[in-house]
């Protein structure tokens, strides 16, 4: 199913919540919405799935009118499936009346008999719930909610499936074994996907496309790979791969960092967005800096230091900035220790 | 035995003395006093009871008149729970204030008061008359139930009102997304989910419909009508110690009645709990679209036909002479005059306010303290006496009045003075306060004490600086409705007073009884002044002492919506 989005506006008072917001997501399509608490992201998904009616602007899905400011389609009519952060179980009723729930409803009354168990069992079988069907909610761990509610949204299926935050109620490990499954659902019914997240690692890790917001406003919109190799943004560049912003001025192509002046060889090359141009800044991921005790590039001092295992991360002081450096385990360096950075693209040309 | 230990042992003992003494031994006595014969110990009491015509019907007034004015409170309780917690209507203070009206108002003041708008020769029964041929009698069976119901509609809405509120929104969005519209979401998620809420605030009523005395008493007694509450009195009244063993008797059985009550709201409250944790949610749920305005005004409207308008011709009523017509010619304030120069009644507001003092004094310092062992020491003695005095409050305060008598007589110099009165409401009420001092003690967490001491307080600055701040507020919300509760306390003084302590809820009731209706209704408006006051004052207070931020608007209602929670 498709969703077409065009210059949608909600207004909350005098607060913007939606600005001028548009988008189109393609049949089959799986897209993360990303963004910090407050950037508009769940009024976004509550506007597509008809719960906040938008103050200017439409949504279209398969070419017919969801929203407008005149127009409201009832959520009951839209036809969709939905993920709750909180799951939204109803507590009275068993996994399988909750899963079965959505197929009793008017929309689905010409299903017959057979066909609605079939469903079910199809919708259990393929979240594992089979043996817990005559659980309540409360008698589920947190994982097994989560698939109670997932499907419950995939039982009817639906060809549009929103989630809001679907995982943040879930402990860290859980996360990750879970994020397999949203795969496999996204490939199992085909259906088109729109994940509302603020966690960089999970919109990275499943989404087709990304949309980054803040404050109501579209950043960003590209694959993973474009997000997250070239931000558009300073926004994008800091949420979502953490880059550094490294002060100085760009000449053409080259860059000229304050921390490493009177250098004669610029600290880095190559084409950047005009936001960073004009920002006067260049965007260094923690990972693309390489660190030595001598040569060339921002001189500077250890001043934290966090062994992760596979990695260190370094806190590293340069004149007034301060940065993010993600080294590997055998570039061991102390708290105090003097080093120099350096973007390891620049240090690769300079190898050639 | 060390010597703390021994210290701890003796504490206990005497914690549980006490327990027995005020809270335990009068009900037992009372339950012996039902079983005593001229011959020894039996039956003979209920048997001779069960065989009279009349204790049959007076027990099955009561049950009807208990489930009937049940029905007519859940419905409006529930209803009026729904619109507020769940609609778009403007004016919600408004329909909540007069919602709660009939909670604040004593009920005997209310069955006055609707006895003066549909009196047989009133306008409103005039008009009827003419017009359809017929009259509203309202010393009836119906009119009983009538007013019960309205009395006990605030029990149920303060009930369900958080409950609804508490229901979290992600649920009926999920509805929705399945297919659901708003009324079938609302219909299949909300109600079935406040059901417990609902079935437990019922219970509370149908509690409350037993209990009640003035009621039945106002209406029922003049009318013939007995049920268990004015049997008992009119049998204790009009016999006096002949009477105390069927008497007894007949209290056992209520009590039964109502500790069976008791026993099922706790189960619906233990089905309906962990909600407590969930904050509530005052967003709009059901817009009402065009219905809003109608809705919103034929609620106001009923609200204050039902709520208001009765207390309004009533006071109207207390401005003319018994007799004659009602012209500005006939306005008289003799009757305010009799009010505040007679000796009898300026004698029972003195009383009352005495007394209701008297017993907010004791019921905090005692009620906190043992809150204050039981939370922090898990002192087993405190449960004991919070447990037996939750049973002096859970039945029929008739009940308890009987069996104030039988223990109070047998200790010298109590019976028959002020101090027999003192001694019932602190028995009654004391477990108020216990339950809103336990609230706030289990809201302020230990460690904060700890730090407190670990910083170098002492006990006594560590109370002034860090608990009293902390939960006086919460603490007063309970001493704020005994103070209420015992200043228009009617059930208890109509047994337990004599002829110098009577009580202001005696004085209207012996005026009604009299038929000195519009003196009645006086002394009703004054009281009504003073409960308005005191009220007004609770929400002020907060305000003059610079809490206004930790008193938020959803807990102005802070004395009244913490009752249902206390109740049992």
């Amino acid at each position: 199913m498709s969703v077409l989005i065009k210059n949608v506006t909600k207004m909350y008072g005098d607060a913007r919540a939606l600005d001028n917001v548009s988008v189109e997501i393609a049949d089959g399509e799986f897209i993360a919405i990303l963004g910090p608490s407050g950037c508009g992201k769940t009024t976004l998904l509550r506007t597509i799935s008809g719960f906040v009616r938008p103050t200017g602007g439409t949504v279209e899905v398969d070419g017919r009118l969801f929203s407008s400011d005149k127009v409201q389609v009832p959520v009951e009519q839209r036809g969709l499936g939905m993920v709750f952060q909180s799951f939204a179980l109803w507590p009275h009723m068993t996994v399988r009346q909750n899963i079965e729930f959505p197929l009793k409803s008017r929309r689905n009354q010409a299903l017959p008999p057979q066909q609605r168990r079939q469903a079910v069992e199809a919708a259990m079988a393929s979240t594992g719930l089979k043996k817990l069907q005559d659980r309540l909610p409360g008698e589920l761990s947190g994982g097994q909610r989560q698939r109670v509610a997932l499907a419950r949204a995939i039982v009817e299926k639906p060809a549009l499936l929103l989630m809001d935050e679907p995982l943040s109620a879930l402990d860290a490990e859980l996360k990750i074994s879970m994020r397999k499954e949203i795969q496999d659902i996204h490939k199992l019914t085909g259906a088109s996907i729109v994940y509302v997240t603020h966690d960089q690692s999970e919109a990275l890790a499943m989404a087709d496309r990304i949309i980054i917001m803040k404050e109501g406003r579209i950043e960003q919109v590209g694959t993973p790979e474009e997000i997250y190799y070239r931000p558009k943004t300073l926004f994008a560049a800091t949420f979502v791969s953490k880059c550094n912003l490294v002060r100085g001025r760009w000449e053409g192509d080259c860059f000229w960092a304050d921390a490493a002046a009177g250098q004669n060889q610029p600290f880095a090359r190559g084409p950047v967005e005009s936001c960073f141009r004009e920002a006067g800044v260049c965007p260094v991921r923690p990972e693309e800096f390489t660190m030595t005790r001598i040569g060339m590039g921002l001189e500077g001092r250890v001043v934290n230091r966090q062994w992760g295992g596979r990695e260190i991360h370094y806190k590293v002081e340069c004149g007034t900035e301060l940065f993010t450096v993600y080294a590997g385990l055998f570039d061991n360096y102390a708290e105090g220790d003097r080093v120099v950075l350096q973007r390891r693209e620049a240090a690769r040309e300079i190898a050639i | 035995m060390s010597k703390q230990r021994l210290k701890q042992n003796i504490g206990y003992l005497a914690g549980g003395a006490v327990a027995l003494f005020f809270f335990l031994v009068p009900l037992c006595r009372l339950a012996l006093m039902s079983l005593t014969t001229d011959q020894g110990f039996g039956l003979d009491n209920y048997a001779a009871l069960l065989a009279e015509s009349r204790t049959l019907r007076a027990i099955g007034n009561t049950v009807i008149i208990a489930v009937a004015s049940t029905l007519i409170a859940v419905v409006l309780g529930s209803l009026l729970a729904f619109l507020v917690a769940y609609t778009d209507l403007a004016h919600k203070k408004w329909i909540e204030i007069l919602t709660l009206a009939p909670f604040v108002i004593p009920s005997y003041i209310i069955t006055l008061s609707w006895s003066t708008l549909l009196s047989a020769r009133g306008s409103l029964n005039q008009f009827l008359d003419s017009a359809f041929g017929f009259k509203v009698n309202i010393y009836s069976l119906g009119g009983i139930i009538l007013v019960l119901g309205i009395c006990n509609a605030p029990v149920v809405y303060l009930n369900v009102l958080p409950f609804l509120r508490k229901i979290p929104r992600d649920l009926e969005w999920a509805a929705r997304v399945c297919g659901r519209s708003l009324w079938q979401t609302v219909r299949c998620i909300d109600l079935t989910q406040a059901a417990p809420a609902v079935a437990s605030g019922g219970m509370l009523a149908f509690l409350a419909a037993i209990d009640n005395f003035s009621v039945p008493a106002f209406l029922g007694i003049p009318a013939g009508i007995p049920v268990l509450s004015t049997y008992i009195y009119e049998n204790v009244i009009g016999f006096g110690p002949s009477a105390f063993r069927s008497a007894a008797a007949l209290s056992v059985l209520l009590s039964a009645i109502a500790l069976t009550g008791t026993a099922l709201q706790g189960l619906l409250v233990k089905k309906s709990s962990g909600m407590e944790s969930i904050r509530e949610d005052f967003s709009v749920r059901v817009p009402l679209g065009r219905a809003r305005l109608p809705v919103q005004w034929i609620t106001l409207g009923f609200l204050a036909l039902v709520n208001i308008f009765p207390l309004i011709t009533t006071i109207t009523s207390s401005f003319f002479p018994a007799c004659g017509t009602r012209t500005l010619a006939n306005f008289t304030l003799e009757n305010y005059r009799f009010v505040f120069t007679n000796r009898g009644i300026r004698q029972a507001f003195l009383n009352s306010a005495l007394l209701a003092a008297a017993t907010c004094l004791i019921c905090i310092l005692v009620g906190t303290a043992l809150a204050c062992r039981k939370v922090r020491r898990r002192c087993p003695a405190s449960r004991l006496v919070e447990q037996s005095a939750s049973l002096t409050y859970a039945i029929p305060g008739i009940v308890l009045a009987l069996a104030m008598i039988f223990h109070w007589t047998m200790v010298p110099g109590v019976y028959g003075t002020i101090w027999i009165l003192l001694i019932a409401y602190v028995t009654r009420y004391l477990v108020l306060q216990i339950k809103s001092s336990t609230n706030a003690m289990l809201a302020l967490d230990v460690s904060l004490e700890e730090a407190a001491a670990l910083f170098g307080s002492g006990r006594i600055r560590m109370w002034r600086q860090i608990i009293l701040p902390l939960t006086i507020r919460s603490i007063l919300s309970g001493t704020f409705l005994i103070f209420m509760q015992s200043l228009t306390e009617l059930t208890l003084s109509s047994m337990l007073a004599a002829a110098g302590t009577k009580t202001i809820g005696l004085s209207i009731f012996s005026l009604q009884q009299g038929g000195d209706y519009q003196r009645a209704a006086a002394v009703s408006a004054a009281v009504i002044g003073a409960v308005a006051l005191g009220y007004g004052l609770s929400a002020l207070l907060p305000l003059l002492a610079g809490l206004k931020k930790r008193a938020r608007k959803p807990r102005q209602a802070a004395p009244l919506a913490a009752a249902p929670a206390q109740a049992l």
